[in-house]
């Protein structure tokens, strides 16, 4: 490996990184087509990269979140087994999809995870359920406002059901999930939107392990090239987080669609 | 002090267990690039990814193979979860949460089972 070449991957997962962060996605959906469309790296590869990406910025986010109790430990743990079980059947499918055919269905990702974006920013929920109305009611100080809110769980079995879904996308893409976990534990379970940003973020490194030693086992992971891309992408996440807190989401995230619509055309047609 | 939230031990562990699987992977992939740059010879990739036993056991007998370190890390980060669910089920068992201590179980069961099948 050239030094150029070790400080594109660790730049490239740094934007990613921070990328994530700002958009509250993981770093997975750019990751994947930096990795597969400037790097040439056969799609399983790709897929495998960012699944470890995914473990380091979810265990790394969540470190913080848990401490600060913002994240609901029990609707996690819930939500967990079924995104575990959809993560490690979309491992075992991957492994039996050609990377061409991957490449598409990753394509094809990006252009819902463009319209999720852009819808959400719409209908996000800014109420919640109260406690007494839903299951695993918990309580967490809002440092923006200096709220406690508190708040429980509605529609759970349902919210596990898009859970399942999600995590078979991330065991077969190498995506987190979070973009369809967020919107559902607000709009679906009436989770606060802090909340469930922190809880996907911390269900998220979960689900990437449950697939993490199925391409493992099947020597899609290179170190010369994982090991820099992960390293790039904690440090962006980091980094993205610290760059959220002072400018406006809604403007980025039109211009990060419209991005990830370009890099979905360019995959399906290469 | 009424309404006063009481911090429960599980976060503080759980947070300590993420923290720790993130650098300790962290430091060993860093030290696994340093070994590699600094190394004279060409660093080949096996073959196939090496088994994680036999990754640990290199590393617990001090081998500084960029590599061995390379993939310790990542490894050390993918059992970071794991870790971390185990540490769920001990903290709910402290509370003694029975319903969520076995859930917790259950998850790390589903990951061991993953983990066993992938390396068989």
């Amino acid at each position: 490996m050239t030094v150029e070449s070790f400080l594109l991957l660790v730049a490239g997962g740094g934007i990613a990184g921070t990328i994530g962060a700002l958009l509250g996605l993981g770093g997975g959906v750019f990751l994947v087509p930096f990795l597969s469309l400037v790097f040439d790296l056969p799609m399983h590869q790709a897929v495998a990269t960012s699944i470890l990406a995914v473990i380091a910025t979810s265990s790394a986010g969540a470190a913080m979140n848990v401490e600060r109790r913002v994240v609901n430990l029990r609707l996690g743990m819930v939500l967990e087994i079924s995104t575990v079980i959809g993560a490690i059947l979309g491992g075992i499918t991957a492994n039996m999809l050609s990377g061409q055919t991957l490449s598409r269905v990753f394509a094809s990702l990006l252009i819902i995870v463009a319209f999720l974006m852009i819808w959400r920013i719409r209908h996000l929920r800014l109420g919640h359920t109260p406690p007494e109305d839903g299951l695993f009611p918990a309580t967490f100080k809002d440092e923006s406002t200096g709220e406690t809110i508190a708040y429980a769980s509605k529609r759970v079995p349902l919210v596990s059901l898009i859970a399942l879904v999600a995590g078979n996308i991330s065991g077969l893409l190498g995506v987190g999930g979070g973009i369809f976990k967020v919107p559902a534990m607000n709009i679906l379970a009436g989770v606060p939107i802090k909340a469930a940003t922190a809880t996907s973020n911390f269900m998220i490194g979960v689900t990437a392990a449950a697939s993490a030693f199925i391409y493992f086992s099947h020597g899609h992971i290179n170190p010369f090239i994982a090991c820099p891309a992960v390293l790039g992408v904690l440090a962006g996440s980091f980094l993205g987080v610290n760059i959220n807190r002072r400018i406006k989401g809604g403007a980025l995230t039109w211009i990060f669609a419209i991005v990830l619509l370009a890099i979905s055309v360019r995959m399906f047609t290469r | 002090m009424e309404g006063e939230i009481t911090h429960h031990p599980i976060e503080r562990w759980i947070s300590r267990i993420l923290r720790f699987g993130v650098w300790s992977s962290a430091t060993l992939m860093v030290a696994g690039l340093a070994a590699a740059w600094f190394s004279t010879s060409s660093l080949p990739l096996p073959e196939e990814n090496p088994s994680p036993t036999r990754v640990f056991r290199d590393l617990f007998n001090g081998s500084l193979d960029p590599v061995v370190l390379m993939f310790a890390g990542l490894l050390m980060l993918m059992l970071t979860p794991f870790l971390r669910v185990l540490t769920a089920a001990a903290g709910f068992a402290a509370e003694k949460d029975r319903k969520f201590t076995i859930i917790s179980l259950v998850i790390f069961a589903m990951l061991a089972g993953e983990l066993l099948y992938s390396l068989r």
